[in-house]
Formats: structure tokens, sequence, C-alpha cells
């Protein structure tokens, strides 16, 4: 059964569609991406999930529960983080973490004191806990707000731009920690992000979406074959020769070979099989291989190039 | 409706409220004003008119009131019985007004705080339901009002007390009237306009525009002060005990409205 299942969902505001007819299902224990520009319907449609907006047409299962129907379940199995970071200024950090571990139903004391210990000292914020949230710097309330959304432990998170603000080591931090409670701990992740290296390294699938409309639905890998043309491959050499890039052009499915600096480009049908072929061939040309790289293209290429097609077509 | 989850919230807005010293001090300083500083004022100002050879005209001063007031008068000078008709009687609707103006800030700045803090997501996001959020708002407002009425009638009684009792010989407060307008009429007229309050805060943008309709409420009872002093009306038990049954009756209608109208999505989209 999927954890989030998404059916038709619509939301308008006024004339304004916010989102189009979404539908997508994102498996238990799946890092799901949601890319997508500034005002493509991201934050609406996980506020329309966290049951904190009602869809206009359409409906949606979260963990189990339909939205519409069991609100108050939905939220219980949801952790959220949202676009602000939503702290208390004036309660301090242990107090904001308690004050939500108990909403969500962590009635023991000594359970939640357990709980918000070990996410702060995660966090590193521990030695700083009774201080005031209003003092602490951006970086420290973004991990204080990712530290809220788990504090309850949910099977689902939404992250909303997780990194954003944070520091390299902390942003690493954290992409350690979401790719720890998928792998690990078998927990739904929606993650929403304008960073597409996160996206490419943390998500099993990706939407795009653009002016709520679904663009684009797959793996990072998928997405990148969409858009990358003839596959290619880089192969580095001490020092390159016409013998060895004849002995190359040889090799059956090799569409194209460009020399230069003892590189090879070498464009080729079925990477898969023609690559040991290929390497093969320069070897008993007498080629030295220093390395062997698929060239590919990035997500970020992907996503460039299906946001343009999108809007060329719309 | 669980009320511990009520709790939940109404303790986290209490520990912010007690380190927000521009939401507490209206809590604290309405009441000295009421309960020290009136009285003070109005029986000084008495004695000296007083002191100042002139009469005041006591028939019409008690024409309002019932005629056993006449007699709890009896053997106080004029000076002093002006002061008593106006301590005891003319001003006892003012007793109405401390809950609803030592609550309107924290009642304003419930939702719309929330708005301006950029909270509402996270509190939205929880599993609390409306009728839980809703009530733990109207508490936090509420809970301090009645502390500071409550307070407020004390310190007023012993200021009375202290002023009356070497003429009379007895304590003139706590009396019935009183201690069913502080425990019965006010409770009931202070969560009317929490309940109002509180409703508006959720659905206008900022504090500021919360509190300035909310502050249209206190209108009411000063049309309640005017009818006692003009003698139209006299809050006697009857019509204590009869206004505080309507007033209850009008909070039960205020919530179920309120909760009924309570959006979250209402409350995301007004976002500043």
């Amino acid at each position: 059964m999927p954890s989030i299942e998404v059916s038709n969902l619509t939301k308008r505001f006024g004339n304004l569609t916010a989102v189009d007819n979404l539908s997508f299902k994102i498996k238990e224990g799946e890092v799901f991406g949601f890319l997508g520009p500034n005002g493509a319907g991201k934050t609406t449609t996980i506020r329309i999930l966290a049951t904190l907006m009602s869809p206009t047409e359409g409906s949606a299962v979260v963990g189990g529960y339909d939205i519409l129907k069991e609100p108050l379940k939905v939220r219980e199995t949801v952790g959220i983080l949202t676009e602000n970071p939503s702290l208390y200024e004036r309660l301090s950090a242990y107090e904001n973490l308690d004050f939500f571990a108990e909403a969500y139903g962590i009635e023991s004391r000594k359970e939640r004191q357990k709980k918000i210990q070990e996410l702060l000292e995660f966090f590193g914020l521990w030695e700083r806990r009774s201080e005031k949230v209003g003092n602490f710097s951006k970086g420290m309330k973004q991990k204080l707000s990712i530290a809220r959304a788990l504090v309850h432990e949910p099977p689902i998170i939404f992250l909303d731009e997780p990194t954003a603000g944070l520091d390299p080591a902390a942003a690493k931090e954290i992409r350690d920690l979401i790719e720890m409670m998928s792998h690990k701990e078998k927990r739904t992740i929606l993650l929403c992000t304008h960073h597409l290296e996160d996206a490419q390294r943390l998500a099993d699938r990706v939407l795009i979406i653009n002016k709520g409309r679904n663009v684009a639905l797959g793996t990072p890998e998928e997405l990148e074959d969409r858009v990358g043309g003839t596959p290619q491959v880089e192969i580095s050499l001490s020092a390159a020769n016409k013998k060895i890039v004849a002995a190359v052009k040889s090799v059956k499915n090799v569409v194209k070979v460009s020399a230069a600096a003892g590189r090879l480009i070498i464009s080729l049908k079925n990477p898969k099989s023609t690559t040991p072929e290929v390497v093969s061939a320069v070897v008993k040309a007498g080629g030295k291989i220093l390395s062997v790289n698929p060239l590919r293209p990035s997500l970020e290429d992907a996503y460039m190039k299906l946001m343009g097609e999108k809007n060329e077509n719309s | 409706m669980r009320i511990h989850k009520v709790m939940i919230v109404f303790r986290k807005d209490w520990r912010e409220i007690r380190r927000n010293w521009q939401v507490i001090m209206p809590v604290v300083v309405i009441p000295i004003i009421f309960a020290i500083f009136l009285p003070v004022v109005l029986g000084s100002g008495f004695n000296t008119s007083s002191a100042s050879g002139q009469h005041t005209n006591m028939t019409a001063f008690t024409k309002g009131l019932q005629p056993s007031v006449s007699q709890e008068i009896d053997g106080l000078p004029d000076n002093q019985a002006v002061s008593y008709i106006m301590l005891l009687y003319f001003f006892a609707p003012f007793i109405l007004i401390i809950p609803l103006m030592a609550s309107s800030v924290i009642s304003s700045d419930s939702f719309a705080g929330e708005k301006e803090r950029k909270t509402t997501e996270a509190l939205l996001a929880t599993p609390l339901t409306d009728s839980e959020l809703f009530l733990a708002k109207v508490l936090v407002a509420f809970i301090p009002a009645i502390i500071a009425t409550v307070v407020s009638f004390i310190m007023y009684s012993v200021v009375v007390d202290a002023m009356f009792f070497p003429a009379l010989g007895r304590l003139v407060l706590p009396n019935l009237n009183w201690v069913l307008l502080v425990f019965l009429l006010a409770p009931a007229l202070a969560l009317i306009g929490i309940g109002i309050s509180v409703i508006v805060s959720s659905r206008v943008k900022g504090f500021r525009e919360a509190q300035q309709i909310s502050g249209v409420l206190v209108l009411p009872v000063l049309l309640l002060l005017f009818a006692q002093m003009s003698g139209v009306l006299f809050l006697g038990p009857f019509v204590i005990t009869l206004l505080a049954l309507v007033f209850f009756a009008i909070d039960a209608v205020i919530f179920r409205f309120g909760i009924k109208i309570f959006n979250r999505e209402e409350l995301l989209s007004k976002l500043g």
C-alpha cells in the first residue's frame, strides 16, 4: 500500500489554479523529491496533504487516512518542516519542542525529555536548550524546526527546503539524516527543494511541477535519460593517438569519437554493453587508461530542459 | 473536546505571555488604577469639596437607588455619604470593565500574534481540533482577566473598608451585589468580549487591527455604568443574576459560532 496517494488534486484561489489535477503515489520509505520554481504549487500541495488546507477537487490518502475524512489522524501521522521556522521565539529550544511533543500526543514527561535530549544533542543544540529561540541564528532555528518535525517520530515527513539557511557542514548532516530516516527507519519523506543536488542525491523519485501541473515524474536517472540524447563516455589516457581513435571508431555501436589532450569523448549506443568493448579496444591499441566516466546530464540539466519545454508548450 | 489538549496550548501561551511585558502590563496596571487610584481620588475629592463649604444634594444622589441605600449611609457626614454611594453603587459597573481591559491585549494577540510571529502553520499542523485551539485561546485571556478582577476586588474592598470603617464601625465590602458582580456577571461579560476578540483575531492580519476592533467592546459596559448613575437601572442581586444568565446564553452562541467559523485555511491565507 502506498504511503501517500494523491488523486487529481486541484486547488484554486479565485481565478488562480495553484494545484492543477495532480496525481502521484509515494511508497513507504521512499524519498520523494518535489521540484519546481517559486509559485509552482509545492507548498500548497504540502499544506493540503498536511490538512492545513482543503482541496477544491480531488483527494489524497496519507498514511492510510483520507485527508478530508480523518484530518486529525493525518496530522498525527505527519511531521512537517514549514517554509518559515514557525518557532516560539520567547520560549526556549527545550520549551518549544516540549510543547510540540505534547501537542502531538507524547504524554509522558520522561518520554518527551528523552526524545528532546536525543534530538537536541543530534543537532548540537543541547547546550543551548534553555536559551530563548529569539537569540538563535537562522541555521540553529532551521535545525530546531527540523527537530520539531521529528519530535513525535512520525512515519511520514514533509520537509520544505530543509537545507535552506544551513552552512555546508550542517546541510550535509541534514542530508545524512534524511538518508538514514528513509533507508534505516523506512520513513516516507516528501522533500520540497530548490537544491537540485539535494534531490539528485536523496530522492528515489522526483516530481517536477510548474503552475500546479505535473511536468515530469521519475527517478533522477530516468529524468536525466529523457533529456540526455545519445549517451557519452569519457576516457582519460596518458596519451591519445590516431591508432587508438581508429580502434575505438571500429567498435560496433560507437557513433562518434572526439579526442583532445589525452581525453576521448565517445558517443555510443547501449553504453552498458558497448563501454567494456571500447575499453578493450583502447587497451589493445596500446592506450594507457587513467579513468573511464559515463557522461550523463545532471538532474539540473534535466530540470532546466523539462521546464523550458513546458514553458514553450504552455 | 479534550481538556488536557486545551491546557497544553494554554500553558504554552501563558509562558509566552509572562515574558511579554506589553501583554502583561494591562493585567497588572488596570487593577492598581481601579482598586487604589480610583477610590483614593474620589474619596479625597469629595472630602475637599465638603471642606470648601459646598453642600451636596443627597436626594438627587440617591434617587435612582433603592430606599435601603439611604439607611446604609445613615450616620455618615454628607461628603462621606457621597463617596460611599459613588464607590459602592455608581462605579460598581467599573469592575466589569476590568476583565475586558485586562484581557483585550491577550485576546487580540491570540491568533493575530501567532500570524505576526509566523507560528500559525506549525500550530495548525498539530493534531489539535478547532474547538481545542479556540477554547485554549479564550482561556489564556480569560483566566488572567478573572484573576485581575478578583485581585482588584480584594484591593478595592480593603481600600473602601479602610475609608468607611472608622465612621460606620463595620465592613461595607464584600457585599452580595459586589460578589455577584465579580464572580457571576464579570466572567459572563468577559467571555463575550474575549470570545469576540479571539474570533476577530483569527480573521484579521495583525494584532493592531484586532485590538482596534476589540476596543469597541468596552462601550456596552459604559452604557451599564451610565444607566446605573442616571437611575435607569439598579444593579441589584436580581438584575445582576438576570443579566449574567443572558450573557452566559450569549457566550454559548458566540462559542458555537466561533468554533463553526474557525477556519485553518483562512488563518493561513491571512499570513503576512
